[in-house]
């Protein structure tokens, strides 16, 4: 399980080192990056409802962010 | 190397000014808080396929409407409060065992027809939703006649420079299990299990059309960990199944987003790979679309794809009842892959926003990335319905 971790901190930090490649983007280029549709989530409340049922119809879970609480859905 | 573009002092004024019409909330969308207020509801229909033969007991597996409640406003001039309230009221059977058969197994639906329902509410504060980030603090209460669940959480995002937000919190949550019908079942009577969480995220502005983040989430669970409701066939026995009483979960998790210009679009794909102390683990890839359309209309086709191997203690029957100390027939645990598709639709209406919206799940063990030796006879396959409609409080 440790060695999985590192595993996965690795990838982590490999994706951190490719965003060092990133464009310098001023705020007032931001206007498409600011839209409804290029948010992580768009809507939350129906997100929400998806991953409830993934939660408790398949065996992994996990997501960015706090988790919440169980189910006794079955 | 590019030409350093060098501008005039009007021109930068002028841009500055420019940039001071994007409200900084919305600025910060890709990177941090993803604050507005509103009013929304969603009603959720859900059905899942009847259980295929062979099988025994009722085939009607499970039902569940939902109805969402959210508000989500603005407190003061930093800081923005969210509340939501579910409702699901659940009926059909449950897969309960499975017995050898001659051919194949035969999956045991629960005899009776479960009648529940479910409540949770949720209540988020975040305090700072500008760019200089912002931290939330979350809690939750969940309640079934048989389950309770009380959560918090705490998350912080904080800019580490104008392209590069980081990420990260935990949470911790209580559960109560007081199974039903416990005496005549001989299940559990009174049990308990706490989950605790961390994570950690990056999120990058690539260019002024594509954002990317990364995080990695890790879960602990103690307690009692085991589904009240699953039998195993154990020798010639029928037993309550029997799970491990930890299990530690890793997850590592990428979401892109490009919008474009031309089809005036935005593409959305996301990946998930988990593993756990059972010895499950998965691969999960989302795409979604969303075109913009005119007339403030706006399509949203999806695709999901979902594939997990078996933890180590999974079988449809377990012959040989010295064998195994820790032992589960549930389809959740066993080798399957599914795949999904959904397409949503919304409509702007002045501040009004009306959606909809139909998911088809499918899975199966041959769906599964490097197939399956092992059979899982109850592995699911459902339809979701759901009608939404939303206020702008602004």
């Amino acid at each position: 399980m440790h060695r999985d971790v590192r595993f996965l901190a690795g990838l982590a930090l490999l994706a951190l080192l490719c965003g060092c490649a990133t464009t310098a983007v001023q705020p007032w280029e931001r206007g498409r990056l600011a839209r409804w549709d290029m948010r992580w989530d768009p809507d939350p409340l129906q997100s929400a409802m998806g991953n409830h049922t993934h939660f408790s119809k398949e065996g992994s879970s996990g997501e960015i962010g706090a988790a919440g609480g169980g189910c006794g859905c079955n | 190397m590019r030409p350093r573009t060098r501008f005039s002092p009007s021109l930068a004024a002028l841009m500055s000014a420019a940039a001071a019409l994007i409200p900084e909330a919305q600025a910060q969308t890709a990177t941090g808080a993803e604050s507005d207020a509103h009013v929304s509801y969603r009603y959720n229909d859900y059905s899942e396929d009847a259980q295929p033969a062979p099988y025994g007991g009722d085939p009607e597996r499970y039902h569940v409407l939902s109805q969402q409640f959210q508000l989500a406003t603005h407190v003061g001039a930093d800081a923005a409060l969210d509340v939501s309230a579910t409702h699901e009221v659940m009926s059909g059977s449950s897969p309960w065992y499975v017995l050898p058969g001659p051919g194949q197994p035969i999956q045991i639906m629960s005899g009776a027809t479960i009648r529940d329902h479910r409540n949770e509410v949720r209540a988020s504060f975040t305090q700072g939703t500008g760019s200089s980030g912002g931290t939330t603090y979350s809690a939750s209460y969940s309640a079934e006649r048989d389950y309770h669940a009380t959560a918090v959480g705490i998350e912080r995002s904080m800019p580490l420079s104008p392209a590069l937000t980081l990420g990260f919190g935990g949470s911790f949550s209580h559960d109560l299990i007081d199974p039903t019908d416990a005496q005549i079942y001989h299940r559990v009577d009174h049990e308990q299990k706490n989950s605790a969480s961390l994570f950690g995220s990056l999120a990058f502005i690539i260019d002024r059309a594509t954002v990317l983040q990364t995080g990695l989430q890790l879960n602990s669970e103690h307690g009692y960990l085991s589904d009240p409701y699953k039998e195993a066939y154990v020798g010639d026995d029928i037993l309550p199944e029997r799970r491990p009483g930890r299990r530690d979960q890793a997850a590592w998790l990428v979401r892109y987003r490009h919008a474009f210009s031309g089809p005036d679009a935005a593409l959305h794909l996301d990946y998930r790979y988990a593993q756990d102390s059972w010895g499950v683990t998965s691969h999960t890839i989302e795409s979604a679309w969303y075109q913009t359309l005119p007339a403030r209309w706006e399509l949203v086709p999806a695709l999901r794809y979902y594939s997990q191997q078996q933890a180590r203690f999974y079988a449809p029957y377990f012959l040989d009842p010295g064998a195994h100390n820790v032992y589960s027939s549930d389809y959740r645990l066993g080798t399957f892959g599914a795949f999904s598709a959904s397409l949503n639709v919304r409509k702007r209406v002045g501040s009004w926003q009306f959606s909809g919206g139909l998911e088809r799940y499918h899975s199966a063990t041959g769906y599964a990335l490097g197939g399956s030796d092992a059979a899982v006879p109850a592995v699911v396959s459902y339809t979701r319905l759901f009608i939404g409609l939303d206020y702008l409080l602004q």
